[in-house]
């Protein structure tokens, strides 16, 4: 990752990391299929058509850890982060079949999975009454035909292009659930900045998914 | 509804990443649910989501967890597609939905609240994040000069209203930062509704609007 040290700190050091790999992938899951999109499309399209269980726990085993690390980094204390996975990927089984590959990745899709979930759990706290999230919204009346796929490495490497500042303020916001103005302070920087600095990062990463970049 | 002013790629980014004040990702939310345009927009900025989330190192469950979801897949049913249902009559009487947890269900059970002549406010309560307010201007009136002390987010539910940015109507949306100072005139013949999120206090430029802020709380 092309991110500056600073924003890496809570890393755990590289041979931690192979240790608790080594832990995690106890089951039948030896092939490591990496980010390969494809994969997991296939995966998923057994996933629909035969509720495979192996292929189920195949996604788990990938990207459960992900989802944990991403919910404690924006957050979320140990237990509530462990449910909130737990939830998110029970999700991921009942609404298989309306899972789209040319819509977007499966990472995208359990991305958007667990953000509903939260945008809910945040409105359920403050409210007594909660209108439910359409799960259909993001998957219908898009004003475009959809790419035939979306690429992914094309924006794993406009992501990587970034400035230093910009990949830090991307990070901020993803990773760590920072609004603008939690950022202007902390960073002491113009609110105006810190918007501005957000949407040329998001012009030129939308570039790189339209393939332009 | 096809609007033509949509709140600020930053915003947008905010909404995807979860970041924005609860009262901006409900404005926010209203405004996607009638805009194609912003939901494409979103798409995008979900795949920057879906990528950073695919690059993290992943952080072990407890041992347990892998039993535990197996266990729990025996007891939910997988959905089967959705059947296209034959589009419902509107009702108009209806908010929308991204703002009914915050005011209610109804138009018609609302309880404006009088801040000055022609111009009513209701306030959303317990909110997590920011303040939402529902704004309602009669014909012609104006809202006095004003800048913010951030951020405002406003969307037009109905009505329309014309200020130095341009003509905004039902499914607009003007995201303003701190550097806008505008007078937004009621244009037409019918009220303006709408629905602003802000996260600090309008700041009035006349000294007696000042004075209505602190009389009504604005």
């Amino acid at each position: 990752m092309a991110f500056p040290p600073t924003m890496v700190h809570d890393s755990p050091p590289a041979s931690k990391v192979t240790l608790f790999r080594a832990k995690t992938t106890v089951s039948e899951t030896r092939h490591e299929p990496g980010s390969d999109p494809a994969y997991w499309s296939q995966q998923m399209a057994l996933l629909g058509r035969e509720r495979d269980t192996a292929s189920f726990m195949r996604i788990y085993d990938h990207f459960a850890p992900k989802l944990h690390r991403y919910l404690l980094s924006v957050g979320e204390g140990n237990a509530q982060a462990e449910e909130l996975v737990q939830e998110a990927m029970l999700r991921v089984w009942r609404h298989c079949q309306a899972f789209d590959a040319r819509q977007a990745s499966l990472s995208t899709w359990i991305f958007q999975i667990v953000r509903n979930l939260r945008v809910d759990r945040i409105r359920r706290r403050a409210q007594a009454s909660v209108a439910p999230i359409d799960p259909a919204l993001l998957h219908t009346e898009l004003s475009q035909e959809p790419e035939a796929y979306v690429d992914n490495a094309l924006l794993a490497q406009a992501i990587d292009r970034l400035a230093p500042t910009e990949a830090r303020l991307v990070r901020m916001s993803y990773l760590e659930s920072k609004s603008h103005h939690e950022i202007s302070q902390e960073l002491e920087m113009p609110l105006g900045t810190v918007k501005s600095t957000l949407r040329r990062s998001f012009q030129k990463l939308s570039a790189a998914l339209r393939g332009s970049a | 509804m096809r609007p033509r002013h949509h709140p600020d790629d930053s915003t947008l980014l905010g909404y995807s990443a979860a970041a924005l004040p609860e009262a901006f990702a409900a404005v926010t939310a209203a405004h996607l649910a009638v805009c194609g345009r912003c939901r494409d927009q979103l798409r995008a900025a979900d795949e920057i989501g879906g990528r950073l989330l695919e690059q993290l190192d992943g952080t072990a469950l407890a041992p347990s967890s892998r039993d535990a979801i197996l266990s729990r897949l025996r007891d939910v049913r997988v959905e089967t597609a959705p059947i296209p249902q034959e589009p419902r009559p509107v009702d108009h009487d209806l908010l929308p939905p991204a703002l009914r947890p915050y005011f209610g269900e109804r138009w018609s059970a609302l309880r404006w609240k009088f801040i000055a002549p022609g111009v009513r406010t209701i306030e959303a309560s317990g909110l997590a994040g920011g303040k939402l307010t529902l704004l309602k201007t009669a014909p012609g009136k104006r809202i006095p000069k004003h800048t913010h002390g951030a951020n405002e987010l406003t969307m037009i539910l109905t009505g329309a209203y014309d200020d130095a940015l341009g003509h905004f109507s039902a499914g607009d949306v003007a995201d303003l930062d701190s550097d806008i100072e505008h007078e937004p005139v009621t244009s037409g013949g019918a009220p303006c509704i709408c629905v602003a999120a802000t996260d600090a206090p309008l700041v009035f430029s006349s000294w007696l609007a000042r004075k209505f802020q602190r009389f009504f709380g604005l």
